[in-house]
């Protein structure tokens, strides 16, 4: 569950890239930020992920105000949530399936943990035939899939996904969020921040609309613009 | 920890150690270079130190007597000497004989030219040693106002000149150290920080993923680490075939063999610079790794 309480954050220019934000995000929910570049989505992930702080307002993650989170606490907050960007960040020098098993290393799951659960994760999102495959020899769509393979190899309770279309051509961005939403239909909590007009619009979930800063919109059911 | 993770470590530090060849063989060259510096000056040091005590534990003063001295004088010289405060009791005396055959001796393969002298023209001394070194003059000074004595020899200015030698040595050493080291730490920091800057976005990600700041540093750490401790064994190489060739050469001179000075063997050594080495190169390499992480830590 993600809580905003009239969260602020202004950045050391001065810019104001968010300015009173209040929702909630339950556990299990879909939800997609949307608006234009520059109206603050990316900020509102970075707050989420705790990468930015708030200049102002309460952010409660999984029942814990993360607000005053002490910086050595933030790592354990981010193992609860599953992060796929726009440009993948996959590590060009290790295999698909080491990829994956890198953020299990890091949580320091065990050897015949990691043995198990990297293949299952892998067919989930379809690349069990590329595990040994290195990130150059995969196209866009199957390079998004691996980072999805590893935002959920540990079992988050949540996807945070920052544009994770953006560089993907229609086709392939759909079965990217057709995946998504079958993760979410596990039970999994999304929060997507798009551009992807075609792919809110059909997917009739939860649209949250930031403008300039400021939240002009919460639709249970609704498309990218009113 | 669960041995998977040491074993990450380990096989990342080693990666890295191996995949940027050229940063270690920079950080290689100027600890080696620190190193080396540091046995060399080690090794004058500690064989300065070691000449000043076997000269210290040697005779400190020899008093010799006029020739005709009588058996009585020389016993009535011997209590006065004693009673000199500063002079450690039982000095030894030194018959004529045995100051010949010491002359013989110290002359080595020459020793035939004694043949032709005899030793009644060696005069009786006495060997006295001295509780402190300080006194030296004084009791030099008391000596030479007693009956019959001929004349005194002392190693107290050889003493005091390698005592100063030693210490100008160990100050250098220590100074030369500290400069080395902090150059060591800055090139080290600063190639570690050129790894660290290519693998960024791997640290940017790791961080994502929700690792510690420990964690992501750690393989770095042992990068470090491992230059430092390969930095070590290629010193110690160098030093310890450099400083036995040296020694050798050095004991087989004859000026070397004539002064009677004991050269140090590099075993007697190997213990402390080995110490040395593993926490200077431990040191460094955690130092400087540390110190170039800070920065991208920040995500």
């Amino acid at each position: 569950m993600i809580e905003f309480k009239n969260v602020s954050k202004i950045y050391s220019t001065g810019t104001e890239a968010v300015h009173g934000a209040t929702f909630v995000i339950e556990k299990g929910d879909f939800a997609f930020l949307v608006g234009q570049s520059g109206s603050g989505k990316s900020t509102l992930i970075k707050l989420i992920l705790k990468e930015e702080e708030p200049t102002e307002g309460t952010i409660i993650i999984n029942g814990k105000d993360t607000t005053f989170l002490k910086p050595s606490r933030v790592p354990y907050l981010r193992r609860s949530m599953g992060v796929v960007f726009q440009d993948f960040r996959l590590l060009p020098d290790k295999t698909v399936y080491d990829n994956v098993a890198f953020a299990m290393n890091i949580v320091k799951a065990a050897p015949r943990h990691i043995r198990r659960q990297v293949p299952m994760v892998l067919s989930l999102v379809g690349l069990s035939s590329k595990a040994k495959a290195y990130p150059e020899e995969l196209s866009g769509g199957e390079q998004q899939r691996v980072a999805l393979a590893r935002a959920l190899v540990n079992n988050p309770s949540m996807i945070i996904a920052d544009e994770p279309t953006g560089n993907l051509d229609p086709e392939t961005a759909w079965e990217i969020m057709t995946l998504l939403n079958e993760i979410n239909l596990r039970g999994t909590t999304v929060v997507i921040a798009t551009h992807a007009k075609d792919i809110v619009d059909a997917m009739k979930k939860r649209v949250i609309e930031i403008e300039k800063g400021i939240i002009i919109r919460d639709d249970r059911k609704g498309g990218y613009s009113k | 920890m669960k041995y998977n993770v040491v074993g990450y470590f380990l096989s990342e530090g080693f990666r890295n150690v191996f995949k940027n060849k050229k940063s270690t063989f920079s950080c290689l060259g100027v600890m080696c270079a620190t190193m080396l510096m540091f046995g060399l000056f080690f090794a004058i040091g500690q064989n300065i130190t070691h000449m000043v005590e076997n000269i210290e534990d040697s005779q400190a003063i020899r008093v010799f007597a006029n020739i005709d001295t009588s058996e009585e004088d020389l016993e009535r010289m011997k209590a006065e000497i004693e009673s000199i405060e500063g002079v450690e009791p039982g000095i030894k005396l030194v018959t004529p004989e045995e100051a010949y055959n010491e002359m013989k001796e110290r002359l080595g393969d020459k020793q035939d030219a004694m043949d032709i002298l005899e030793p009644s023209i060696f005069s009786y001394s006495y060997v006295i040693t001295l509780s402190d070194l300080d006194l030296n003059d004084s009791i030099q000074e008391q000596i030479m106002k007693l009956d019959n004595i001929k004349r005194i020899t002392s190693s107290n200015q050889t003493i005091r000149a390698l005592s100063v030698i030693g210490k100008w040595v160990r100050i250098v050493t220590g100074v030369l150290l500290a400069i080395l080291i902090v150059i060591s730490i800055f090139i080290i920091s600063n190639t570690i920080k050129l790894t660290v800057h290519a693998r960024r976005k791997e640290i940017s990600i790791m961080k994502y993923v929700g690792a510690t700041n420990s964690f992501v540093r750690t393989p770095f750490v042992i990068e470090g680490v491992i230059i430092g401790i390969m930095s070590s064994v290629i010193s110690l190489l160098f030093v310890g075939g450099a400083y036995n060739w040296c020694a050798n050469r050095m004991r087989l001179s004859e000026t070397i063999q004539t002064i009677g000075v004991n050269i140090l063997s590099f075993n007697e050594l190997f213990a402390q610079i080995i110490m040395v080495y593993v926490i200077l190169g431990v040191g460094i390499g955690i130092i400087g790794s540390a110190i170039s992480m800070r920065k991208y830590l920040d995500v």
